[in-house]
């Protein structure tokens, strides 16, 4: 499989000298979902304005599909890399929806019919059809993070790069946005990059996770990165929920070795486990089941005891 | 709460105001408050201003909405009216003390205010008709400067998202305290939440327009729009023009 973005050693600093990024080397391959999870400030929003041309790393080289970002026209790079950014209201600024998901297609150059075509698409991907005339500023924080979300589809991007996009929404917006985010992934193969430190959203969204922190801290499956307790402490990471409850579970004495990250996740496993010891799950109390939940409430606790 | 400044509030109503072509209507309406404001006769300015008020009732703009506009305007063209009423030189009509009154000042006076209020008025179904996008897109249309379009247009969108933040920012000070008042410690504090905005709002811009960039921003961003201008919106738009050229014939020959 070809590799949809190649970095090496990118490093940037700020004008003001704060260094963001220190030599990042990292590869997603085309039609992969990745995440890239870290603190505040940990440099995530900066590393992606690299990968369609808009910061330039002060040392280091950014490749979308072979292409440089750099030498290579940026219109080339844009046609490739949409990017939806954090602040829904950053990225509406035309007067209306429908100018606004027209705005990319129409600088892409599209004859009208088209621009026309592509809105329609994506409105309708986005469940947002009547919402074409409204102004950004009457939509609710969910529906315009859902425009934004579709001024960059119209574009037709085959890399799909995602700011926080599950940040400040409400639980059913959320799950939309999941699932439409999923969907375009699974129906159309847009890869999909996600900044993200909502962890609970990450097994949902990512097949390999990326840990930053200035520099790549880890990399592997989500399992593996969330498997790792100093690295997780190092960091100030989270857990998802539904990962800390099955290491609960274990101190009561499940039986599993690969701990579920998503609901969909612990339904599949609980079927099997069930299945394989005859029809039910046994738990109890041994000996040691106190000790362990103190252990593991603990180890979840480095976010207050650290500071 | 702050109000947003929502002149096209009443842009989703129906009449002949809220049919009538964009670019025809705002063409038609220049001309007609140009020509409003040049007319030197008061009995004229009179007409005027009646045909003005015609038209806002045909554009079925509550009338109170237009009043909370106009008593800004009114109190600034009121002082003007009196400023000139007693300083114009001319007949002396009375006197207080050392200041009189003169009757070319309470004409000129008159003149300008009604002038000024049809100009005004006039303003509400030209502009409140259509909303704020489409006459954005007119403008556009009609070949004003692109430049121009966009300040309109970024400003149209960011004014409401300002607004937001400095009722943020407001609310913040407010539930922490702050009462206004005219202390130095009160304006410093104030001047201190304008810094805060004005940051806010540099950071917000560099944030906008690299979103801009990265959807192909080069400088003159287009618009899709679909006017269609009919027979009708010609005629109207022909009627209110020839109205307005013959406000100023009528004066010139003196036939009132
Ligand atoms: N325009 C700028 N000028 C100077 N420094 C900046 C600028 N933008 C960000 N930084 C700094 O660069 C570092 C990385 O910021 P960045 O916004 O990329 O982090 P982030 O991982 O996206 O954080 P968050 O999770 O809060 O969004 C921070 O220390 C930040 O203060
Ligand atoms: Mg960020």
């Amino acid at each position: 499989m070809r590799d949809a973005i190649t970095v090496r050693n990118l490093s940037y600093t700020y004008p003001d000298g704060t260094k963001a990024l220190e030599e990042i080397s990292l590869e997603v391959h085309e039609g992969e979902r990745v995440a890239i999870i870290g603190p505040n400030g940990a440099g995530k929003t900066t590393f992606l304005l690299h990968l369609n041309g808009i910061l330039h790393g002060t040392d280091g080289q950014v490749e979308v599909f072979g292409k440089s970002a750099d030498k290579e026209k940026r219109e080339d790079i844009i046609k490739d890399v949409g990017i939806v950014f954090q602040d829904p209201d950053d990225q509406l600024f035309m007067p209306t929806i429908f100018d606004d998901l027209a705005f990319g297609p129409i600088n892409l150059g599209l004859p009208e019919e088209e621009v026309r075509e592509r809105v329609e698409k994506a409105l309708l991907t986005l469940g947002l059809s009547d919402y074409e005339n409204r102004c950004p500023h009457h939509l609710s924080y969910g529906e315009k993070k859902k425009a934004a979300l579709a001024a960059v589809m119209s574009m037709e991007p085959k890399i799909l790069v995602l700011d926080e996009p599950t940040a400040n929404l409400d639980p059913r917006s959320r799950a939309e946005l999941i699932e439409i985010i999923k969907g375009l992934n699974e129906r159309e193969g847009i890869t999909i990059v996600t900044a993200t430190h909502d962890v609970n959203a990450v097994p949902e969204l990512a097949d390999r996770v990326y840990v930053l922190n200035k520099r790549i801290t880890a990399e592997g499956t989500a399992q593996k990165i969330f498997s790792d307790v100093e690295l997780l402490k190092e960091t100030d990471l989270e857990v998802p929920e539904v990962f800390k409850l099955f290491e609960v579970l274990q101190c009561f004495g499940y039986n599993c070795e690969e701990l579920p990250l998503s609901i969909d996740d612990a339904i599949e496993h609980l079927t099997r486990t069930v299945e394989n010891e005859g029809g039910h799950i046994h738990l109890h109390i041994h000996k040691h089941t106190h000790d362990e939940v103190k252990k593991l409430k603990s180890k979840y606790e480095h976010h207050k005891t650290n500071k | 709460m702050i109000e947003y400044p929502e002149i096209d509030r009443y842009a989703s109503l129906d009449s002949p105001m809220h049919r009538f072509d964009p670019r025809a209507k705002i063409i038609a309406f220049i001309f007609l408050i140009f020509s409003v404001v040049l007319i030197p006769d008061l009995k004229i300015a009179f007409i005027g201003l009646f045909f003005a008020i015609f038209l806002l009732i045909l554009s079925r703009i509550p009338i109170f909405f237009v009043l909370s506009y106009m008593k800004w305007v009114a109190m600034f063209v009121l002082s003007f009216f009196i400023i000139l009423a007693f300083t114009f030189p001319g007949e002396e009509l009375a006197k207080f003390y050392f200041l009189s009154v003169t009757a070319e000042g309470l004409y000129t006076g008159s003149l300008i205010t009604i002038r000024a209020f049809s100009a005004i008025i006039l303003i509400f179904p030209m502009i409140g008709t259509m909303r704020f996008d489409t006459t954005i897109k007119a403008l556009d249309r009609l070949k004003v400067p692109n430049s121009l379009v966009q300040i309109l247009m970024f400003t149209y969108r960011y004014i409401f998202v300002f607004v937001d933040e400095f009722q943020r920012i407001w609310t913040a000070m407010e539930s922490r305290g702050f009462k206004l008042r005219t202390t130095l410690y009160a304006l410093r504090t104030i001047g201190n939440a304008m810094g805060m905005l004005f940051v806010r709002s540099y950071e917000r811009a560099e944030r906008v327009y690299q979103a801009m960039r990265s959807r192909g921003y080069t400088g003159n961003p287009k618009t899709l729009v679909e006017f269609e201008i009919r027979m009708k919106d010609y005629l109207l738009a022909v009627s209110i023009i020839g109205f307005a050229i013959s406000l100023h014939v009528v004066s010139f020959v003196g036939v009132v």
